[in-house]
């Protein structure tokens, strides 16, 4: 900050003095605004606070103890410097002063020489404080990029702001615990893996996978989809947690289409290469699900559990590569994107006694 | 009062204000007057208050000294030394030469 950004609000009721203090200050080479009693001082100070108060003691209307008390008690004026200046020689004045907050005191007659010493290094107060604020937000700014980076590896962005928003709320991610909210449930599963692994050396075979994760992975956050787990070639991403996605059900049919449409050159490409063809086959459920920590203390995972979660694990088991398995309610959800599904009737799944609504489409 | 009294230094960056510190120590002159005249003491006391504070500050160290008096005396109700010194406050307006420098 220069000499010339620093601004200093004068207040004092007579005249002269006001003239007086704001040449001073502006022989400095600072900014003076000036103001003739306690009222208007307070008005001025909360609109645009300025980054130093020399303020008179004795006021018309609201006096300067008062006026120093009121933006001592105001979060967003608390740090701004105040000088009292008055022409009160007792103690008991200066103890009030204190007080009321004051950073100094200035008594009248005014010393040149003695004010902006005072002000000078109160400014220089002023900005190391001003300094040192601007590194901590820096190196906060910092650490949550870090944080963000480092999680981010492993689950969606959202799910890595959120952690990191709960950080700075309670100190321990998730503190809030379970919640029951409504899902909707995507699975994606690759086709045939398990018999290209058999035909690929070990260390090829988790280049393969990540080739394919990194494609499905990108489609579900262009969609705003959480990432819940990645277990052999098989992924669960959610919607409408943790955040409210009123479009859930549409953004998982998206999804989908577009994890489909990705990971196809991924695909053609190993096709070529070990002459053997696999595919990606979708399952797709919504309903209530709770979501939260699942674990121990010493290995958590922020999971969701539930009958949506289920079910999309058996259609995705059903689901032929390049095919999307749809409950009921999950095509309800995804309204006119699903209009080209079709019927497949009701299909007992494994663990259920009653069949399930169940809806095609190729992708 | 003495000569050396009436002998005013002032910084140079000051030279435009004085022309109205002088003209309001003037107005105070008259509003002192009017205030021994009807008595009104406390504001004879806040008048010299006032003085006590801005005169040592622009260089008119007489102007301090005086208000000191007139505060003190606006408190004991002393009427005659507040005239007195009223009377010197219009001397020492009337005689004071001011340099710059």
């Amino acid at each position: 900050m220069s000499a010339h950004d620093f601004r200093v609000l004068v207040v004092d009721d007579d005249p002269d003095m006001l003239r007086l203090l704001a040449r001073m200050i502006e022989g400095e080479g600072m900014r003076a605004d000036t103001v003739l009693d306690g009222d208007a001082a307070l008005v001025h100070a909360m609109a645009s606070p300025p980054d130093l108060l020399l303020l008179d003691v004795m006021l018309p209307g609201l006096d300067g103890f008062s006026v120093c008390e009121r933006l001592k008690r105001d979060p967003a004026t608390a740090m701004i410097p105040i000088v009292l200046v008055t022409a009160l020689e007792d103690s008991a004045s200066r103890v009030r002063g204190i007080r009321a907050g004051a950073d100094d005191f200035l008594s009248k007659p005014v010393q040149r020489e003695e004010l902006i010493a005072r002000v000078q290094t109160l400014r220089r107060l002023h900005e190391t404080r001003l300094e040192l604020e601007a590194r901590r937000l820096a190196s906060e700014v910092q650490r949550k990029e870090t944080l963000r980076k480092a999680f981010g590896r492993y689950i969606s962005p959202r799910l890595a702001e959120r952690i990191i928003a709960d950080l700075d709320d309670e100190g321990t991610p998730f503190q809030r615990g379970a919640q029951r909210v409504s899902v909707v449930a995507l699975f994606a599963d690759l086709r045939g893996f398990t018999r290209l692994t058999e035909r690929t050396q070990v260390d090829e075979v988790v280049g393969l996978l990540n080739e394919y994760f990194a494609v499905i992975t990108e489609a579900a956050y262009r969609h705003d989809g959480t990432i819940f787990s990645m277990a052999g070639d098989n992924l669960l991403t959610g919607f409408n947690v943790p955040f409210p996605q009123p479009d859930a059900g549409r953004r998982a049919w998206e999804t989908a289409h577009d994890m489909a449409r990705s990971v196809k050159p991924v695909l053609e490409n190993w096709s070529a290469r070990g002459g053997m063809a696999t595919g990606v086959g979708f399952g797709l459920a919504s309903g209530d699900a709770i979501i939260g920590n699942v674990g121990s203390p010493h290995y958590m995972n922020y999971t969701i559990i539930g009958d949506a979660v289920n079910i999309a694990a058996r259609l995705v088991a059903l689901a032929q590569p390049g095919e999307l398995l749809a409950s009921g309610p999950a095509l309800h959800a995804a309204g006119a994107m699903a209009a080209g599904a079709q019927p497949r009737g009701k299909l007992a799944l494994r663990g259920r006694s009653e069949a399930v609504d169940v809806y095609a489409v190729a992708l | 009062m003495n000569d050396a009294d009436c002998k005013v230094k002032v910084a140079r960056d000051l030279e435009d204000l004085i022309p109205v510190f002088m003209s309001n120590r003037r107005k105070e002159l008259d509003t002192l007057r009017v205030a021994l005249a009807s008595a009104d003491f406390e504001q004879l006391r806040q008048l010299g208050h006032r003085m006590k504070g801005v005169g040592n500050s622009y260089g008119f160290n007489h102007v301090s000294t005086l208000g000191k008096y007139i505060e003190d005396g606006a408190r004991s109700g002393d009427r005659a030394g507040l005239a007195a010194r009223i009377a010197e406050y219009a001397e020492y307006l009337s005689k004071v030469q001011i340099a710059y420098e």
